[in-house]
């Protein structure tokens, strides 16, 4: 590891992989329990687009597609809001035609682009110090939003019809939610890829769901996973000569599957409540 | 206190141009417990959604607390289906009753003198409700009918002058359903409750006045359960029409029962309603 360290790249990739991990923790637990994980699978995909477009503009890949993705999402909160049984199907729709549409302008883009796959596979051992920085600020500007605005997000993640009738306005936490879950999508991809990146963003918040007392202590415990499952991977793709996102993933399903195997600690009490009350 | 809990006069709404609710007319006095009876579709819900100031009237007027139903929302506790809510959502009891404190708008970051006065007054909603001794307990560690109490204890939790309850009994096994109806006639002392059901059985002591509810709206100011009223809440024209939740299986004898705990209600109205040998 040591080793490894002394590589300006693998520094590089390992401040990336934290800088994700704490992301995809906090933005990744609010996708979990608001169940819009397909949403989010709409907007990662959708966001090839927005790679395309970047490379037949020749323009700088992040921002671009930051931008380009967040529209998509706010396009898509607004269908599921507006038609709402209609939704998945709609989502299904503009999850297709972001993919193609990036890949047609990749194709009219001159000249061969080998940086392609690495919007599919992620490319962590490749972030240069300028969006290194792109994603400090991405991601100092998405934990402000949640912090201020925590309290509704927590509210309407719980019961949207409670908070519905409490004045919360559920419309606009929802944009909200959505537009940060681009944002968050589009740094994820440069770590782990777009195959992937539905994997680090579900993995560490269902872990850490099913045994956190409260959603900020969701949202840490995930974070956590994360980082671990991140570093891990880096080191073993380092270490064995692997693919590094697919390794992370790897890792993480590992660490999915184990605690799966690992008993929840639940109260003897509920259980012999449950039973006894169903006399 | 003399303001009627709610007003509604020549109320109708429509739902894609289909009328759902049409006339309704209403005067419910504070203090009441109202319990909204009737068919699935009927329109209950929708009459909730309107109190609560989420849906606007197709036409008439409609008075929460003698305010406009938009404007009352602070002095309204609100208990949606039991459904809503995910199991495996991460939240103690007492964070889920603090949710309850929740403003209208963007409520920003609270100081920690004001968390402490949250977290004191969740405290006093769970002991109400009976579960003091739970609050630090994960919110999915509770039992159907403790969970319930515990959305009671978030409805009630800011002091509300109306309770609004949707299907407060579904889901919940019989002895919790006693044990919250209880828990309702007791709280009905501090407030007016209506209750939307479709469970005869929750019309039991402690509901003052009945209201059926098919497109449109009956309001029976005694809570004697009639033929009558078994037909407009099952919607149906005959009581003939089979109400079969009113029939049990084998020999064991029920009957409505009035009022149990006020001695004015009861005297020489019980009505029995044996059915054994019967068979559903």
């Amino acid at each position: 590891m040591m080793e490894a360290l002394s590589y300006d790249f693998f520094r590089n990739a390992l401040m990336a992989g934290l800088l994700v991990s704490l992301i995809c923790g906090v933005i990744g637990s609010l996708v979990v329990v608001n169940r819009i994980v397909f949403l989010a699978g709409g907007v990662a995909h959708a966001s090839y687009g927005g790679v395309g477009l970047a490379f037949f503009l020749g323009l700088p890949v992040l921002p671009v597609t930051a931008g380009f993705s967040t529209l998509a999402a706010l396009g898509m909160a607004w269908v599921t809001l507006s038609s709402r049984e209609r939704a998945d199907t709609v989502i299904g729709v503009l999850w297709a035609a972001g993919m193609a549409l990036g890949i047609i302008l990749l194709d009219l883009t001159p000249g061969y682009n080998s940086d392609l796959m690495s919007y599919l596979f992620g490319s962590i051992l490749a972030v240069p110090d300028s969006d290194l920085w792109l994603m400090a600020w991405l991601s100092a500007g998405v934990l402000a939003l949640v912090a201020v605005f925590s309290r509704g997000l927590l509210v309407m993640s719980f019961d949207v019809e409670f908070a519905r009738s409490r004045g919360v306005p559920v419309r606009f936490l929802h944009f909200l939610l959505m537009g940060l879950t681009a944002l968050c999508v589009v740094m994820v991809i440069r770590v782990v890829g777009l195959i992937l990146v539905m994997a680090l963003l579900t993995i560490p918040p269902f872990m850490a769901e099913r045994r956190a007392r409260s959603l900020p202590g969701m949202m840490l415990l995930a974070a956590l996973l994360s980082a671990v499952f991140c570093v891990a991977g880096l080191y073993l793709s380092y270490a064995l000569d692997l693919t590094c996102g697919a390794t992370i993933i790897a890792v993480a399903c590992v660490g999915f599957v184990i605690s799966l195997a690992v008993p929840q600690r639940r109260d003897a009490a509920t259980q012999a409540g449950a039973k006894g009350s169903a006399a | 206190m003399n303001t009627p809990a709610i007003e509604i006069s020549d109320l109708w709404f429509a739902y894609d141009g289909v009328r759902v609710l049409e006339q309704v007319n209403l005067t419910l006095p504070a203090g009441d417990f109202l319990a909204v009876l009737g068919p699935n579709g009927g329109g209950k819900s929708t009459l909730l959604k309107l109190l609560l100031g989420l849906a606007r009237p197709g036409g008439g007027s409609l008075r929460v607390l003698g305010q406009s139903p938009g404007d009352a929302g602070g002095r309204i506790g609100y208990l949606p289906q039991f459904t809503q809510v995910s199991a495996s959502f991460p939240i103690t009891v007492l964070g889920a009753v603090s949710l309850g404190l929740v403003r209208p708008g963007l409520d920003w970051f609270k100081g920690r003198a004001e968390r402490r006065r949250e977290r004191e007054a969740a405290l006093q909603a769970l002991e109400r409700v009976g579960l003091a001794d739970h609050a630090g307990r994960r919110l999915s560690d509770l039992s159907g009918g403790q969970r319930q109490r515990a959305f009671i204890a978030r409805a009630i939790v800011s002091g509300p002058e109306l309770l609004l309850l949707d299907e407060p009994t579904a889901s919940v096994d019989g002895r919790s359903r006693q044990e919250l109806m209880a828990l309702l006639a007791k709280l009905n002392r501090d407030m007016t409750i209506v209750m939307v059901s479709h469970d005869m059985s929750t019309v039991d002591g402690c509901v003052k006045s009945i209201a059926c509810v098919n497109r449109s709206l009956h309001h029976h100011p005694d809570s004697r359960l009639t033929p009558e009223i078994f037909a407009e809440a099952l919607g149906v024209d005959q009581v003939a029409g089979c109400p079969v939740e009113l029939l049990a299986h084998g020999p064991v004898p029920h009957r409505v029962v009035f009022d149990h705990d006020n001695p004015d209600c009861c005297g020489g109205r019980h009505a029995s309603n044996d059915d054994r040998g019967q068979t559903s």
